[in-house]
């Protein structure tokens, strides 16, 4: 039934900014469904395996660990002596449809080639044509009138076209490629694209080949001797019926169909074909099994208690042993119920569903004199789950006679696996780099590798941190009072600014359409103080292609749609005057060009900043940039900046420094972060000492059959390895806030709101101090509406992000509405209260209906239409606050 | 990654380089060292050869200062590259025989390593190990650690206390702490007679007050226990071994009880010499010097810890009772006995390790305050009498000298410009006294900074390290979360780097024929790199 399958490695584009990546020099792989591979039917094949680089994921497992283990029977916590979590990745297949459609169109005289998947993703639909006659057999532009809108030309060869709903409704993802078929064109040649995971999809190695001509006078043969393949790459046929009865068949069989099929070809005219397919999107999902021994003080029996959070039916295939050895032996009854003996090696037992959370676990009684307890987890006939192609392995002995037993057996495991990985990263960490000034005369590569190894070490020393900040929560406030470390006062970081802050965006997508934005802005500027915000996030300022000032060319140039450079200065002035700071909005991560390089293409810049195309990285191909290849994503309407090139970053410094002086702001709202490394943020926010940055760190939250996962642990993770890239110099948008809180409010499920730690699940319960928490931004809402905050339930939203941690930011749309006077309110009592970015919350609700929290004990918040009062106890706690599905209260 | 490119030049100018960072590195070390030494005063390489009895091994220098010869022509940050530096562990590492924050320091000690540090600093606590009785040692969550530390490829410091911390709060073994409930006379008194619990009386050394035993015997004993323990790792792992000389592990008088709110403005501290048996010893001192009436007590017109220096008439900057014969009687019998006390403690650590190839060291506390009054208040109630007319630090630095051990200097991160004025206090000249005096007597430094932080620290460290002392190593205070807080973590990548980073551009450095393909791209690998070779 798998035409077409799909192996969705994880090649990373962003390569520096993810840790997994840095193992993965290589280029990225696309995977196929070659014929050699096995397909895979069903879930045939397995590719569950131990997460190699497991001790850099201990950050993101050591935030879980507690709540997992804090499920097991908590009343004798003290005598466990053993408790590992080991997380664990197992490739989760998506089924999906994909489909390739040829008919004529309405006008029943041109063509149309619809190419749909119903899988989520990002798709792609990478293709090209081949003209009649053309001898090569590489593929050629298509003609401009046949790219469909949003196409991007790749080199001269191809066309990148994303796929897209029709409408919110749609199953499919489509594109539909319009074409007229007396033109020159003999074929049209594509591949899918998954831009999330940047796995390719192909078909059985090559490209989809859809003929539109004849096909005698370019046989099989020929074509695919010239591209150098054994078979003709023509492996979509216009009968549709092919393939699909073929899915029922054996895969091999199905393989050998299609060949004799291409041999056979011999049409002459074009017909239309509807042909779908079953694909499977490989999705790795991480998680967790959490094992803890302890001995019964009554029976001096040892209890093993084994827990996880992989979904479905998980046996446990387990032993026990005597020695070092690790033999596996069954051990004496009794056993978990739905134990089963296996060909008396070992034991089966089911996993039983755990009562909370969608956990299941087993208790493993055991007798005292075992070595060790030995398993392995099976997901179903083909799934294994292994420790790095091992037996997990826990320890049974150690309970009271050898105090260190843990510690040591433990480090065996764990520091082979990090020795030789530590080992792997000597070898190449010699060429450390010694700071940025230095880099440029290092081969690219080798500063890879350093800035690998740079973040390696900060990768750890965030893991460290994590651990040793979570264990140090428990030490009472007085203890620390009297130490001898006196903290600083109230400090001002470019990360938090002084703590207190409240932002308010001071535009949105139609301010520009007045030419006079910055006036107007200015007559408010009084008001928007008085309502208690403190920064203010202006539009970007520059000189722009698109009037809304995100595509930037000449950045000395601050005449633009808002205004003129004299109105600018004017209103940071006047906003100055009102106590307020100012955050100009910077695009770094690209620039359009004044002029065409040789090749016609827009790359050269004019300007103060009169760069050519060095600045320009050079893997985004429309742009045939000379610099390096791009230190993060791209963004492919404009040239993107290469920040790797120390004269750009030396000129972008000057630039930011020459606001800060000329025009007064006083931070950054850094654009598209995404785009280029974290370093070089820092590096320019060391350089123009902004009082508050925050970065637009957005990407997709994660999504599994259309539904978001509860768990955003992972997009989070990569905002926060963003800040973390820049040193914690700026703060970055709290995207996974926003996102879990449309789910939440949206489907009426407000548990999402709680993380497995019962701490909030976007950023803010991680970082809370670089977290700036929004609803709506001009690019979410506005006109654009791009991710739209779900509709009549802003003020619950605001009720949440301005009584939490975090510093909050208020889109302009919403303070110039009905909403004003209840966002003033919700504004006024977080003064009051004195909560700030690190302000301490307390989930004490986190239900179908119904979220509630405390916030530093002195402020108490509920979202939702459930039920919740705060406790009648020492505090006296008065209504502050109400409105539509929320409620604020404070001590009295 | 090919050889070739990891060669640094200041690598290439010395074949043996390589070898030197092997486990062979001491007696090669001490070979150029002697050789090739170009230090303005050389004098100081003489120290390597005088030996104590110990015959311990004092010359770890050896890879870092051998291949100084060849590189002449570069400047003087080159010196810089000697200094190995290492990090504190968490005081409260291990509890019970358990390590606490196990990943969290693992993870920690991987990333020490990616960033080149020589090794970790790992406090042994004499009331954790011998907690319940005497004599009885539980060594097991510190040999976790030890075996940790050898895993990740770094050496390790071991420092052994004999104080208790108040934060987080370790105390003294629970059978001491029993004793001393009904002899109280085995801790320090001042003058109004109140204990402190820290560490014990200096005046006891000697007096079998421990069941039996004198301090000294339950000392060596621990010693003695912890070198079998640790044999697996003594002389290749621990590569050195910080003998706790009195409070916080300092050689000094818990003249300073509690501590001193930051902004306000230290006092004088007090003496502490009215233990029954500090006075008993100040008593039959007095009497040898004829002058019984001195031996009664202390100076009685001292002021109280935390007055000023000028609440009464001691330390008067001029015509201060400091000054009298008696303030001198006074003054030399109380450092003396402090003096007296560290021999002890080195000298037994000294013989215990004899057979050992680790390096002996002790701390002396920078007692900077009132550094700049003549009569150094703060020093002298420490026990230090160094003031204005008397350089004080010699005695310090000879018998250090004497027992072929290194000084651990804290408070390298202080500089004078943020000192409170009023407390006219000088780490910076402090520092340098005691520098001079132990570059005079070829006392090698191994300096920190104070647990109580400094701003512009880190720069302030830097620059201590490049001074012209016998700089050894550099020993951080301490990880934890402060240290990988993302507000400190990657200023501390940053000192790493430029402390092992020649300041000026020594691109330039002569390369040595046919050992050099690549130098030229990769001349600015420091030591940085270059440890992570010897891994």
């Amino acid at each position: 039934m798998a035409a077409v399958t799909i192996d969705s490695l994880l090649q990373n584009p962003t390569l520096l900014f993810r840790p997994k990546a840095k193992v993965m020099l290589k280029p990225p792989r696309s995977l196929d469904c070659s014929r050699n591979r096995k397909l895979p039917l069903s879930r045939g094949s397995c590719f569950c395996s131990f997460n190699p680089r497991r001790t850099i994921h201990v950050v993101r497992a050591s935030s879980s660990e507690t709540a997992l283990i804090g499920n097991f029977d908590t009343s004798s916590s003290d005598d466990i002596f053993y408790k590992d979590i080991f997380p664990v990745k197992r490739i989760e297949k998506v089924e999906g449809k994909f489909f390739i459609r040829l008919d004529r169109s309405k006008d029943q005289h041109d063509w149309q080639l619809t190419v749909g998947c119903s899988l989520p993703g990002k798709w792609i639909l990478h293709w090209g044509v081949s003209y009649l006659g053309d001898s090569g057999s590489e593929w050629d532009q298509p003609p401009k009138g046949m790219r469909p809108p949003g196409s991007i030309p790749i080199k001269d060869y191809a066309i990148e076209t994303p796929l897209k709903k029709l409408s919110e409704g749609d199953i499919f993802h489509e594109v539909k490629i319009d074409f007229n078929p007396s033109s020159e064109i003999a074929a049209i040649h594509f591949v899918l694209k998954d831009e999330e995971t940047g796995a390719w999809y192909q078909h059985r190695g090559m490209d989809f080949k859809v003929p539109l001509v004849d096909y005698l006078e370019d046989d099989g043969n020929t074509v695919g001797a010239k591209r150098g393949f054994g078979v003709l790459s023509g492996a979509l046929q216009q009968f549709s019926n092919v393939l699909l009865k073929s899915e029922a068949s054996h895969a091999d069989s199905q393989n050998n169909s299609i060949e004799s099929k291409d041999s056979k070809n011999k049409n002459r005219c074009l017909e239309g074909f509807y042909e779908e397919q079953s694909i499977v999107k490989e999705v790795s999902v991480g998680n967790l099994v959490s094992v803890a021994v302890r001995k019964s003080p009554e029976t001096g029996k040892v209890i093993v208690c084994l827990e996880t959070d992989i979904p479905g039916d998980v046996v446990v295939h387990w032993g026990v042993c005597r020695d070092d050895a690790k033999i596996w032996e069954i051990p004496a009854a009794p056993y978990p119920p739905e134990t089963t003996v296996f060909k008396n090696k070992a034991l089966r037992t089911l996993l039983q569903p755990k009562a909370t959370g969608n956990r299941s676990g087993a208790l493993f009684t055991l007798d005292e004199e075992h070595f060790g307890f030995l398993f392995v987890l099976k997901l179903d006939d083909n799934t294994w789950l292994k420790f790095k192609e091992n037996d997990f392995y826990v320890p049974l002995l150690g309970t009271s006679s050898v105090p260190g037993q843990y510690g040591q057996s433990d480090i065996t495991t764990e520091e082979i696996s990090s020795k030789s990985y530590t080992d792997g990263i000597i070898n190449e960490i010699r060429n450390l780099v010694s700071g940025l000034s230095s880099e440029k005369s290092q081969k690219t590569k080798t500063k890879e590798v350093q800035e690998s190894i740079l973040q390696e070490i900060e990768q750890l020393a965030a893991e460290a941190y994590s651990i040793f900040r979570s264990s140090i929560t428990t030490v009472p406030e007085e203890v620390v009072s009297e130490t001898e470390t006196t903290k600083p006062a109230v400090k001002i970081s470019s990360g938090t600014g002084t703590g207190f802050e409240i932002l308010c965006q001071g535009f949105n997508w139609e301010s520009h359409k007045s030419g006079r934005w910055y006036m107007e802005l200015k007559e408010k500027a009084s008001e928007i103080s008085s309502l208690g915000f403190t920064v203010i996030w202006l539009p970007p300022p520059t000189e722009s292609v698109s009037p809304e000032g995100y595509m930037p060319k000449d950045l000395y140039n601050l005449n633009s749609r808002y205004g003129t450079i004299a109105e600018l200065k004017e209103l940071v002035k006047s906003l100055h005057e009102v106590g307020m700071k100012v955050l100009g909005d910077v695009v770094l991560n690209h620039r359009c060009a004044h002029f065409k390089n040789q090749n016609g293409v827009w790359n050269i810049f004019g300007g103060r900043l009169n760069w050519d195309d060095r600045a320009v990285v050079a893997d985004d191909p429309h742009f045939q940039g000379r610099g390096n290849k791009s230190s993060g994503d791209n963004f492919h309407a404009a040239p993107n900046i290469d920040h790797s090139q120390e004269f750009v970053r030396k000129d972008l410094k000057e630039w930011l420094g020459w606001l800060r002086e000329e025009i007064g702001y006083d931070g950054w709202r850094l654009d598209f972060v995404r785009g280029f490394w974290g370093g070089y943020v820092k590096d320019y926010l060391e350089a123009s000492e902004p009082y508050f940055a925050v970065g637009e760190y957005w990407d997709s939250l994660s999504y599994t059959y259309g539904e978001m996962d509860h768990n955003q642990d992972s997009h989070r993770q990569r905002i926060v390895d963003w800040i973390n890239a820049t040193n914690g110099t700026a703060g970055a948008f709290d995207v996974t806030t926003k996102g879990i809180l449309h789910s939440a409010l949206e489907r009426c499920e407000y548990w999402r709101l709680s993380d497995k730690k019962g701490k909030p699940p976007g950023v803010v319960g991680w970082w809370p101090s670089r977290a700036v928490t929004f609803i709506e931004n001009h690019d979410t809402g506005s006109t654009q509406g791009h991710w739209r905050f779900p509709g009549g339930k802003e003020m619950q939203g605001y009720a949440y992000i301005l009584t939490h941690p975090g510093t909050p930011a208020v889109f302009y749309d919403h303070i110039f509405s009905h909403h004003r006077s209840e966002i003033a309110n919700l504004i006024s009592v977080r003064n009051r209260n004195g909560i700030h970015c690190r302000s301490l919350v307390k989930i004490v609700k986190a239900e179908r209906d119904v979220y509630a929290a405390i916030i530093d004990e002195k402020v108490a918040m509920k979202i939702g239409p459930g039920y919740y009062e705060p406790p009648s106890g020492s505090q006296r706690w008065s209504l502050a606050l109400e409105g539509r599905d929320y409620k604020v209260w404070e001590t009295s | 990654m090919e050889v070739s490119v990891i060669r640094s030049c200041s690598q290439a100018t010395n074949p043996k380089t390589e070898l030197g960072f092997s486990d062979s590195r001491f007696s090669f070390g001490k070979f150029n060292e002697k050789l090739f030494s170009r230090k303005p005063n050389s004098v100081s390489f003489e120290s390597p050869l005088r030996r104590g009895k110990s015959g311990l091994r004092i010359t770890a220098q050896a890879a870092q200062s051998d291949r100084l010869p060849k590189s002449k022509s570069s400047t003087k940050s080159k010196t810089l590259n000697r200094i190995r530096l290492f990090a504190g562990l968490p005081l409260d590492v291990v509890s019970g025989g358990t390590v606490n924050q196990f990943r969290a320091i693992s993870a920690g000690l991987k990333a020490l390593k990616l960033l080149g540090l020589e090794g970790v600093e790992l406090p042994i606590w004499w009331g954790v190990v011998e907690h319940e009785s005497m004599g009885k040692y539980n060594w097991s969550g510190y040999l976790t650690i030890a075996e940790m530390v050898r895993k990740a490829g770094l050496k390790l410091n071991v420092t052994l206390c004999f104080h208790a911390s108040s934060q987080p709060k370790i105390p003294l073994p629970e059978w001491v702490l029993d004793i001393g409930k009904t002899k109280s006379n085995i801790f320090f008194k001042d003058r109004a007679g109140k204990p402190y619990r820290g560490c014990l009386s200096l005046a006891v050394d000697e007096l079998a007050v421990l069941n039996g035993k004198t301090p000294m015997e339950v000392y060596q004993d621990f010693c003695e226990s912890f070198k079998s323990a640790f044999s697996a790792f003594i002389g290749s792992t621990i590569t050195g071994i910080t003998m706790g000389l009195g409070p916080d592990g300092e050689l000094r008088y818990p003249s300073h009880r509690g501590f001193a709110k930051s902004g306000t403005v230290p006092g004088a501290g007090e003496f502490q010499c009215y233990d029954k048996n500090m006075l008993h010893l100040l008593k039959q001192h007095a009497e040898a010097c004829g002058k019984p009436k001195w031996g009664l007590g202390g100076p009685h017109n001292a002021p109280a810890y935390s007055e000023l220096p000028t609440a009464n008439t001691f330390f008067k900057d001029h015509g201060g009772s400091w000054e009298s014969p008696y303030g001198d009687f006074f003054l030399s019998w109380y450092s003396s006995q402090l003096i007296a006390h560290g021999d002890r403690l080195l000298s037994l650590a000294s013989s215990v390790f004899s057979d050992s190839a680790v390096n002996i060291f002790g701390k002396v506390p920078l007692m900077h305050s009132w550094h700049g009054t003549r009569s150094h208040p703060s020093e002298l109630t420490a026990g230090f009498y160094n003031t204005a007319t008397r350089k004080g630090y010699k005695e310090v630095a000879e018998m250090f000298a004497r027992n072929s051990c290194k000084i651990i200097l804290p408070g390298m991160d202080q500089s004078d410009k943020y000192q409170l004025k009023e407390s006219l206090s000088s780490p910076e000249l402090l520092l340098a006294e005691i520098g001079t005096a132990c570059n005079k007597h070829g006392v090698r430094i191994s300096g920190q900074n104070s647990t109580v932080g400094a701003p512009d620290g880190l720069k302030q460290i830097k620059k201590n390290m490049l001074s012209e002392n016998l700089n050894d190593s550099f020993i951080f205070q301490r990880i934890g979360a402060q240290f990988f807080a993302p507000e400190h973590f990657p200023l501390f990548i940053e000192f790493v780097r430029k402390l092992n980073q020649p300041e000026p551009h020594s691109g330039n450095l002569p390369t040595k024929e046919g050992t050099t393909t690549a130098t030229d791209s990769v001349h600015t690998r420091s030591n940085l790199s270059i440890h992570m070779q010897s891994a």
